[in-house]
């Protein structure tokens, strides 16, 4: 990076947020603190539960995933739209019809108390570490690449966020995340256009993707129905639905996202704008690691991704075992460069018989590349460089370091920025005004003024922005943070979908049969992670069925002489 | 705002919803297409 770089990075981090404060200066009402204001429209809402859901890993991890796996993983976002028209047409309406600032209060109001608190807990737990998450994992690849200091890196992403989010809320929350989708957007359109003019002049486009699709990159959908297939059409609608139902209809950091506004047809217009862009959007960030994998089909790439590592372990003294895999990588990279150039320009003149051996030919060199990358992080592991973070994940940011103009290097490495500041506000604001709402006021100060709990929720959102930078700072000490953090959703989400549709679909049901089948499906769903191998989205759909299963009956059974209240 | 009135709103709610789930269709044919042109 040199000084254009930073000044694009500087620039675009610190425009949006004080473009924002400026929008919101003034006091707020609490009314206006938690749920912005009426002049906040549907696009708006769009981009801003756009950028709730994006995240840092979806720009950097994602075209790793494409350049390891394949575009498949596309199906995940298959259950999406259905999930936003079922929240459109039965969670958005109750939610304005109450005026509730939380989705917590629904189920206080439906049911009781305590199985208000209970979703509230549940949603503070998992979401709370999230935000340490969130801020921790962009910071740890790019202090690794870019030689700055971890903390240094998480205080820069996580201090403006706080100081921002606390003083706006939720208007500045979806002012700022508007202008940062846009940044996001452009940067990855530029970025899209750069890696296509990139790509070797040997193949044409449509030649490009012809061997990408050869080698497998390219199965967007696959209809199998066996259950061992990672990505599959039938998982992603199913399973991708009932998490996409609960993150969408019972996270509050979604809900507050839509019920900016108070209106209801812009709330739902923002919904359905997500439902219909947000499958292309992600197959073109996916399509994006397509392309860099065969840029890198005619770039000699490196044997691993992540250098900062191989590094290390270069410096303990793996340097020779490692040189070794690094000749062999580039021996089996000129064989392929050779393989597809062959397979290119002579196919029309290949019998079928002749191109499925070639295909056949380049299909295992590739898998030879992929073992040796195995290998490479084998010796990693033994060095004691042990990676932290997965090698897919530096992928496509070595490819921006080394392959993009200066310029674009700062805008997109701020896109990274952007998009780790606008998911991060968007759990703080939630955990902020849940802790406030749902909490603070009923169960600490039940009859105190609006301006105390603006102040209160302020101080509260301060206090969960701290705790964020603490986990993201020890988040090196625990192993896969990552990946334990995408389970931990689908291990809660499940239950707390439950309490709502119990709330929405059950008419005769209590509080306490729906509080205690909610813990009981909790404790099945930890005893389920604990003991079997499940594919984590199934625990969304078991959550929920248990709680919607054993509500009835507990109420039929233990709670028969309790009062059930009728639906919503 | 009365029945009558949500009425025509539900009508046209329901229109907006199955262009958006027509829309989706369509992606997921398209990208069934993508995957067999190129696979």
């Amino acid at each position: 990076m040199n000084r254009l770089d930073y000044l694009v990075l500087i620039a675009t981090i610190l425009a949006i947020p004080l473009y924002g404060l400026w929008r919101t200066r003034g006091s707020a009402s609490l009314g206006q603190y938690l749920k912005g204001d009426a002049s906040i429209r549907w696009a708006t809402i769009g981009l801003s539960v756009l950028a709730t859901q994006a995240g840092p890993i979806t720009f950097l991890s994602m075209p790793g995933q494409a350049y390891e796996s394949g575009i498949g993983f596309i199906q995940n976002y298959f259950g999406q739209p259905l999930a936003l028209i079922v929240v459109c047409a039965v969670f958005v309406p109750i939610y304005q019809r109450l005026k509730v600032y939380t989705a917590y209060q629904y189920l206080g109001e439906r049911f009781d108390q305590k199985t208000r608190l209970l979703g509230a807990f549940l949603f503070l737990v998992q979401r709370g570490i999230a935000a340490g998450i969130t801020i921790y994992a962009p910071a740890i690849v790019l202090s690794a690449l870019l030689g700055w200091r971890l903390n240094l890196t998480i205080w820069l992403a996580g201090g403006l966020v706080i100081i921002y989010t606390v003083v706006g809320g939720t208007k500045i929350v979806s002012i700022t995340q508007r202008y940062q989708m846009i940044v996001i957007l452009v940067g990855m359109a530029i970025a899209f256009a750069v890696a296509v003019y990139r790509l070797s002049p040997d193949l044409s486009f449509q030649g490009t993707l012809s061997v990408a699709g050869t080698m497998g990159k390219l199965e967007a959908v696959d209809f199998s129905v066996d259950p061992h297939k990672r990505y599959t059409f039938w998982s992603g609608l199913i399973g991708g639905f009932f998490l996409a139902l609960s993150y969408f209809g019972a996270d509050q950091s979604q809900v507050q996202r839509y019920l900016a506004g108070g209106s209801l047809k812009e709330s739902r217009l923002g919904l359905l704008f997500n439902a219909v862009v947000k499958v292309p959007m992600q197959f073109f960030i996916l399509l994006l690691g397509a392309i860099v994998f065969m840029f890198y089909q005619f770039e000699k790439p490196p044997v691993y991704f992540n250098q900062p590592a191989y590094q290390r372990a270069v410096e303990s003294g793996y340097g020779p075992q490692l040189a070794a895999l690094q000749t062999q990588s580039d021996d089996v990279f000129v064989q392929k460069r050779a393989a597809i150039r062959a397979l290119s320009s002579v196919s029309s003149n290949l019998s079928s018989n002749e191109r499925d051996v070639a295909m056949t030919k380049l299909r295992a060199l590739d898998t030879q590349a992929h073992q040796l990358r195995s290998r490479t992080k084998g010796v990693l592991e033994q060095a004691g460089a042990d990676p932290k973070s997965k090698e897919s994940d530096y992928v496509f940011i070595t490819f921006i370091l080394q392959q993009m103009p200066h310029g674009l290097v700062g805008l997109l490495i701020a896109v990274i920025l952007c998009a780790t500041m606008s998911a991060t506000s968007a759990i703080l604001n939630a955990l902020g005004s849940t802790t406030a709402i749902d909490f603070y006021r009923p169960l600490i100060r039940p009859h105190a003024t609006d301006h105390h709990y603006v102040v209160a929720a302020k101080a509260l959102t301060a206090a969960w922005g701290l705790m964020a930078i603490g986990v993201a700072s020890f988040a090196s000490l625990v192993e896969n943070l990552i990946e334990a953090g995408n389970i931990l959703g689908s291990v809660f989400y499940g239950s707390i979908l439950g309490l709502f549709l119990a709330g929405f679909f059950i008419r005769r049901v209590s509080g306490s049969a729906v509080f205690f089948a909610a813990l009981l499906a909790q404790t099945l769903v930890f005893v389920l992670f604990a003991t079997t191998n499940i594919g984590y989205l199934w625990y969304n759909f078991i959550g929920c069925a248990t709680v919607l299963i054993l509500a009835p009956a507990l109420q039929q059974t233990i709670f028969r002489n309790t009062e059930a209240s009728a639906g919503a | 705002m009365n029945a009558a009135d949500d009425k025509p709103d539900a009508r046209s709610w329901r229109k907006a919803y199955g262009l958006a789930l027509s829309l989706f269709a369509v992606e997921v044919v398209l990208l069934y297409l993508f995957t067999i042109r190129f696979s």
